[in-house]
């Protein structure tokens, strides 16, 4: 990219009149003592029988490793003067590393010893944050326990993570206030390969909850062969996207059940950007560098916001905590009121809406399906519609759809010809085409034929509806419903609306 | 024989285990004998063993076996009980076994160009052996050299309850470790260690006992080092008996 193209680029994001515009923050009164502290504090994981289960999805596991070496290493190059080859060297040296991860698990801190001298209490957020993050993942590819057993460890591990004073808030947090210092966008601006890095990490560290929750292990590691290529040949390295990818976005369905943890790690991903922002200022002195680090912790800190309820706060300020109708897993983002957002590279949605036909998703479950197909997860109403977004798009896809066995969850992936596989032998499917408020009972997936017909039998309107084989199903296609609405709105973060 | 048997036990005395397993976190005695300045994890729990062999110049070697159990009870504190038994290989024979309590605190990180300070205490008692306990208190700090490298200088501080006529009661030591993780960017898995000790000899007027080592720490696992050392005493004060050379071998696991 070229100096010119770096420089229209930078004013295209930052000279947006309408975006929110904060002053430098101050240091409040009521910063945490630990801040201070000399003492190193490692703490350990919980102990349990599923640590390190991610191991047995190698590809998936090693991947993950290699995001700690890649956060490590651009942080060491903001601290040793070296900001001058973070677009060059030490993007060549992580690339090399994402590209021939690690086996094991790396300790950060030693990769970026002169980075923790200088941010240890910086380093001792961001390693609890990541212990849950894999921790997390562990029970979720632990193969001895019900979903319900998950579960509920998943929310002992929120519990906790919540005890330390180092956790950050599973509130959900107005993305726009937080985005609008004096500093924000400088390290995206400046140095947008490596940034670019940086939202791939964590679009794989989101993008895999809905590859684990409630997914039969055995049903994992397939998914992974497609999301993996799509991290290492796209993810890594897009410098396009408008900001950093949302946990609720790419794990929609981790994001509802578990909105604390999805708020918790969009808010750890926030502070990763403040903190890049703030290093990469030229105009601030070391000691103003540390003093906005901190700030910048204290601002996603649980302790900073104990006391209050997600859904209230005033807006657009730092105890904002409102947030989209039917996805509190996610803070309000620019642009966005109750009803929509703009996504990234989809544009314009709604949450609580089926992205294919925009009929609004019922409240509970268990129901309908999401499509992960580009990079994007996308929530829908009923199975037909899920296979026909992934139909509109080009390449492989994944579809993730409710059976009438809540215990299992129906995984298909499609190659790049849209020929899909299941981990369900004998899945069979009902499609009685008729009008989408409707979809969620004429369009179903069945694990067996016999589950099929005791629906069938109980639904006098699907009277001698034909049970269709995954090959049959693949074949039909509705296009898209005539009760779609795109909502047609510029793009918020680009000055002029550029779509 | 006895009296070298008590001799070298008591020469080995000051062995202990520390920290993680982490191939960073540098563990004493696993495989040389300095520390670094940090703990372990609060609430891990790190269980080590090892084995030893010491040649001699004028005795047959010595098999040593440890075995420790640590445990990360609050930040940057832990604390440690281990055995030590030692073995004759000329009878097969167990010549000395050591109960050890250890206690270690990490002081304060690496901030700035600040070293990363701890200290730690340690009380060696026989159950077969020898008699009496002896007490060390260990400080150590931890710095940062070029990028990667450590260095990490431990100062030791002997105080046996109950010594031989002839003997020190009270002995000094110090030994300057130098860490650097090795492979960088192709493999974060190992680290090189080195080691230079001095520290008083036994013997009441006896100069000093010196010694350098050459080990490696290799991640096996997430949760498991191995470790390879060789120590070499350069000087060795009588009548404790010179070990050209010593093998050691570990392994360490947390949970």
């Amino acid at each position: 990219m070229s100096v010119l193209a770096l420089i229209l680029g930078a004013s295209m994001l930052r000279e947006d009149s309408t975006r929110l515009q904060s002053a430098m923050p101050k240091v409040p009164e009521n910063l945490p003592r630990w801040l201070n502290s000399r003492g190193a504090d490692h703490l350990f994981y919980k102990a349990a029988p599923y640590n390190w289960a991610i191991n047995r999805i190698p590809a998936f596991a090693q991947d993950m490793y290699a995001t700690g070496v890649g956060h490590a290493m651009a942080y060491e190059a903001l601290v040793t003067g070296k900001k001058g080859e973070l677009e060059s060297k030490t993007f060549a040296t992580i690339d090399y590393v994402l590209k021939n991860p690690p086996s094991k698990p790396i300790d950060e801190a030693a990769v970026s010893p002169r980075f923790v001298q200088k941010y240890g209490y910086l380093e001792k957020v961001f390693d609890w944050a990541h212990t849950l993050h894999f921790q997390t993942i562990d029970v979720f590819t632990h193969p001895g326990w019900s979903d319900a057993q998950k579960e509920a460890e998943i929310e002992r591990l929120w519990t906790f993570y919540s005890a330390e004073p180092y956790a950050i808030s599973g509130l959900p947090m107005n993305m726009e206030y937080l985005d609008s210092f004096p500093y924000s966008g400088a390290f995206r601006q400046n140095y947008p390969k490596v940034n670019g890095l940086f939202w791939g990490y964590h679009w794989l560290q989101t993008v895999n909850y809905d590859m684990l929750f409630r997914v039969p292990t055995a049903d994992q590691r397939p998914q992974y062969s497609l999301i993996g290529q799509r991290y290492h040949e796209n993810e890594l390295y897009k410098t396009d996207r408008d900001f950093m990818p949302m946990t609720a976005e790419m794990s929609p369905r981790f994001a509802r059940r578990f909105p604390q943890i999805a708020n918790a790690f969009d808010n750890l991903h926030m502070l990763h950007d403040n903190v890049n922002d703030i290093l990469a200022q030229s105009n601030l002195s070391e000691a103003d560098k540390a003093t906005q680090v901190k700030v910048a912790i204290y601002r996603v800190l649980a302790s900073t916001h104990k006391g209050e309820e997600p859904g209230e706060g005033e807006e657009k300020t730092l105890h904002d905590h409102r947030f989209p109708d039917g996805m509190p897993g996610m803070g309000m983002m620019i642009g966005s009121d109750e009803n929509t957002m703009y996504m990234s590279g989809m544009g314009w949605m709604d949450m609580s809406e089926c992205a294919h036909c925009s009929i609004s998703l019922p409240e509970e479950g268990p129901w309908g399906a999401t499509v992960s197909a580009e990079g994007w997860t996308m929530t829908v109403r009923c199975i037909m519609c899920a296979r026909d977004m992934a139909a509109e798009t080009p390449g492989r896809a994944i579809i993730r759809a409710a059976t009438e066995d809540e215990n299992r969850l129906l995984v298909m992936i499609s190659d790049e010809e849209g020929n899909w596989s299941s981990n369900i032998k004998g899945i069979v499917f009902l499609e009685v085409f008729g009008e989408h408020p409707n979809c969620s009972v004429w369009s179903r997936a069945f694990t067996s034929r016999s589950a099929f017909e005791k629906f069938v039998g109980t639904v006098p309107e699907l009277k001698g509806a034909k049970a269709l084989s995954l090959e049959e199903w693949s074949k039909l296609n509705h296009a898209t419903p005539d009760t779609y609405t795109k909502i047609d709105r510029p793009n918020p973060y680009r000055k002029g609306g550029a779509k | 024989m006895k009296y070298t048997a008590v001799v070298t036990v008591a020469g080995i005395l000051c062995v202990q285990l520390a920290s993680g397993s982490d191939h960073n976190n540098i563990d004493k005695e696993r495989p040389l004998r300095f520390d670094d300045a940090y703990s372990i994890a609060y609430r891990s729990f790190e269980f080590q063993s090892g084995f030893r062999l010491d040649t001699f110049n004028r005795n047959k070697p010595v098999y040593n076996f440890r075995s420790e159990l640590q445990y990360g009870f609050a930040k940057n504190k832990d604390f440690s009980i281990g055995l030590e038994p030692f073995i004759s290989s000329e009878s097969g024979k167990l010549i000395g076994n050591i109960l050890e309590l250890s206690y270690f605190e990490g002081v304060s990180r690496e901030i700035g160009n600040n070293p990363a300070f701890g200290y730690r205490i340690d009380a060696g008692i026989p159950i077969s052996g020898g008699t009496g306990t002896e007490f060390r208190v260990r400080g150590i700090l931890t710095k940062t050299l070029g990028h990667y490298d450590k260095i990490h200088l431990n100062i030791d501080h002997y105080n046996s309850t109950s010594t031989a006529i002839g003997q020190r009661s009270m002995r000094m030591g110090a030994i300057l470790g130098y860490s650097n993780p090795i492979g960088y960017p192709k493999a974060f898995d190992q680290t090189l260690l080195a080691e230079l000790g001095i520290e008083q000899g036994l013997a009441t007027g006896s100069g000093y006992n010196t010694w350098v080592g050459l080990g490696l720490r290799r991640q096996v696992s997430a949760t498991a080092v191995l470790d390879v050392g060789l120590q070499f005493d350069l000087r060795r004060t009588e009548p404790e008996p010179r070990s050209p050379v010593r093998l050691t071998v570990g392994y360490s696991t947390s949970f």
